[in-house]
């Protein structure tokens, strides 16, 4: 309980600490005291603060739920395909220039991710074996991919620019009307897997175990990846494919809170994805994924070392 | 009558016994004997909702038992199985804690009261001293009084235990079956249990049902039982 309370302390304050930083931090030189007036603030530095806030807590929580739906600790949005489900999506507008508009684009990453959801359910419930599951999962995502290179070899130069420099992944992309369609996205994918913490706590001992407790398993199953999806495809849509926060945050989570129970998962996954993000956030002019798994594997190794040295894990 | 049985047949499909008569009065334990594969999980499974019988009655407190919505049964019925995997972050507490899941609402909250219905299950199944290690770092035998733990905290009428003292040397067995039957009458509560040690189930259950050769269900009090011959099969 101390450490949990310790733990969300210590995190908000990253994160608050974090957020100034990059709201006054700049190639543009812009004096603390103007900064409300001036818009570099509005237009390039907090659409930058929310798109990595609201990426950070929506991929972390995507792949925590996932991980706990599948019983599996391998699973997050792009081991199963859901990443690659939105990216199609994207690809389809960016290469072969089908028109989705500025909340089309969010609505096909999300149609997109939703199918490969329910291709990876329906193959699930015909296995219920977690390795059929990975294996399914990573072959969907490598047929996309080579759907993908073919809109790509059939795509001009300029198109194809484009569509590389969002493949890397940014929180720059982000415009300042965007924010509200991706938060009230992120907040519907929140909405979904919190009124499911019940299910999630059972569901870690496997869908019989769940229906013991009295939970409606195949409902709240289809809540909670409903769920994931729509946070996988926002994340897409407005920052590109980004692959390693859906994996990894979980375990950092496990690791801070030693812990399995839900109520403290989903917050303590939410903050340290959201710290991560900003930190990565900080050097823009790098790539985002490049840099996210620059910071983000060194911290998450050290938490595993330290963790094993001390008779933990 | 907590449980009422009336020409039940069970299995996947194809019954795998003869079909059943049985009264299970609350307070009282019931041994289910017999050769692997004979069919007690699957009788386990039926009496838990989670499987329907084939064809027959089955009540819990005089009404169909799948007319019961899935919270209310799981307030009524907790099945245990011992072969379960838990996740490997989780503690002693924080498993027993998932028998308050049915009292809970859907943000999985514990009130006070929750927390103290823990602790007695905890103590009743001598696990308190171990409530913050994980669970997945203890031994066969203390795990397993771990997942009964949590079914007391569930506070159920009638208690599944798929064999309970599979993995536990003598005196613990002892202790297992001693405590049981202890719990049982305090809790005014039904355990219906599988086993392999038939010595036990005399000694401890008040009935037995015995799974006989070829799919035949012999139901006798347990101190008739040996002389009616259910336990002949088990000679060694």
């Amino acid at each position: 309980m101390r450490r949990t309370v310790l733990g969300f302390v210590v995190l908000s304050l990253c994160i608050v600490a974090l957020s100034f930083i990059t709201l006054v931090s700049g190639p543009v030189d812009v004096s603390v005291g103007g900064l409300l007036d001036s818009p570099i603030f509005w237009d390039l530095r907090l659409p930058r603060v929310a798109a990595a806030l609201l990426a950070g807590v929506a991929l972390s929580v995507s792949g925590l739920s996932l991980q706990t739906v599948f019983q599996n600790p391998l699973a997050g949005p792009f081991v199963l395909g859901i990443s690659s489900g939105a990216s199609f999506a994207v690809a389809l507008s960016m290469l072969a220039g089908l028109g989705f508009g500025r909340f089309g684009t969010l609505g096909a990453a999300a149609v997109g991710s939703l199918a490969v959801t329910a291709l990876v359910l329906g193959i699930s419930a015909r296995f219920r074996n977690n390795t059929v599951l990975l294996v399914a999962g990573l072959l969907i995502g490598y047929f996309i991919d080579a759907c993908i290179s073919l809109l790509i070899t059939w795509s001009d130069a300029e198109s194809l620019r484009v569509y590389v420099s969002w493949g890397m992944g940014s929180f720059g992309r982000l415009t300042s009307d965007g924010i509200w369609i991706f938060a009230v996205a992120v907040a519907a994918g929140l909405a979904l897997i919190g009124a499911s913490v019940r299910y999630l706590n059972g569901a870690r001992l496997g869908d019989d175990f769940a229906r013991g407790l009295g939970i409606r398993v195949s409902l709240y199953k289809k809540l909670v990846l409903l769920g994931a999806s729509v946070l996988a495809a926002a994340v897409t849509a407005f920052c590109g494919p980004v692959a390693f926060l859906g994996i990894a945050v979980p375990h950092l989570a496990y690791l801070l809170f030693c812990s399995s129970n839900h109520r403290v998962l989903l917050p303590g996954s939410a903050l340290c994805g959201a710290t991560l993000a900003l930190l990565a956030g900080l050097l823009p002019e790098y790539p985002l994924n490049a840099v996210l798994s620059l910071v983000g594997v060194p911290v998450i190794l050290w938490v595993l070392v330290r963790s094993t040295r001390r008779g933990g894990l | 009558m907590l449980l009422n049985l009336r020409q039940v047949t069970f299995g996947y499909g194809s019954p795998l016994a003869s079909p059943l008569d049985m009264e299970v009065p609350a307070g009282q334990v019931v041994a289910l004997v017999g050769e692997n594969g004979s069919g007690k999980s699957t009788l386990l499974k039926t009496l838990g909702g989670m499987l329907l019988p084939l064809d027959g009655s089955l009540e819990l407190e005089g009404r169909p038992l799948a007319e019961y919505g899935l919270r209310e049964l799981s307030k009524k019925v907790a099945l245990v199985r011992m072969g379960l995997v838990p996740p490997a972050e989780m503690t002693v507490r924080e498993f027993v804690s998932l028998g308050r899941s049915p009292y809970a609402g859907f943000l999985d909250g514990r009130s006070r009261e929750d927390e103290g219905i823990i602790d007695s299950a905890m103590d009743d199944m001598d696990v308190t001293l171990f409530a913050s290690r994980k669970v997945a770092e203890l031994s066969d035998g203390e795990r397993s009084r771990v997942y009964l733990a949590r079914a007391l905290a569930q506070q159920v009428k009638l208690l599944l235990l798929d064999e309970p003292d599979a993995f536990m040397d003598i005196p613990r067995r002892k202790n297992l079956f001693v405590t049981l039957q202890k719990l049982s009458r305090e809790k005014d509560m039904a355990v219906v249990l599988s086993t392999h040690w038939v010595d036990y189930a005399e000694k401890y259950a008040d009935s037995i049902l015995a799974f006989t050769t070829k799919g035949k269900l012999e139901f006798a009090p347990a101190d008739h039982a040996r002389e009616l011959g259910l336990l002949s099969w088990a000679e060694v």
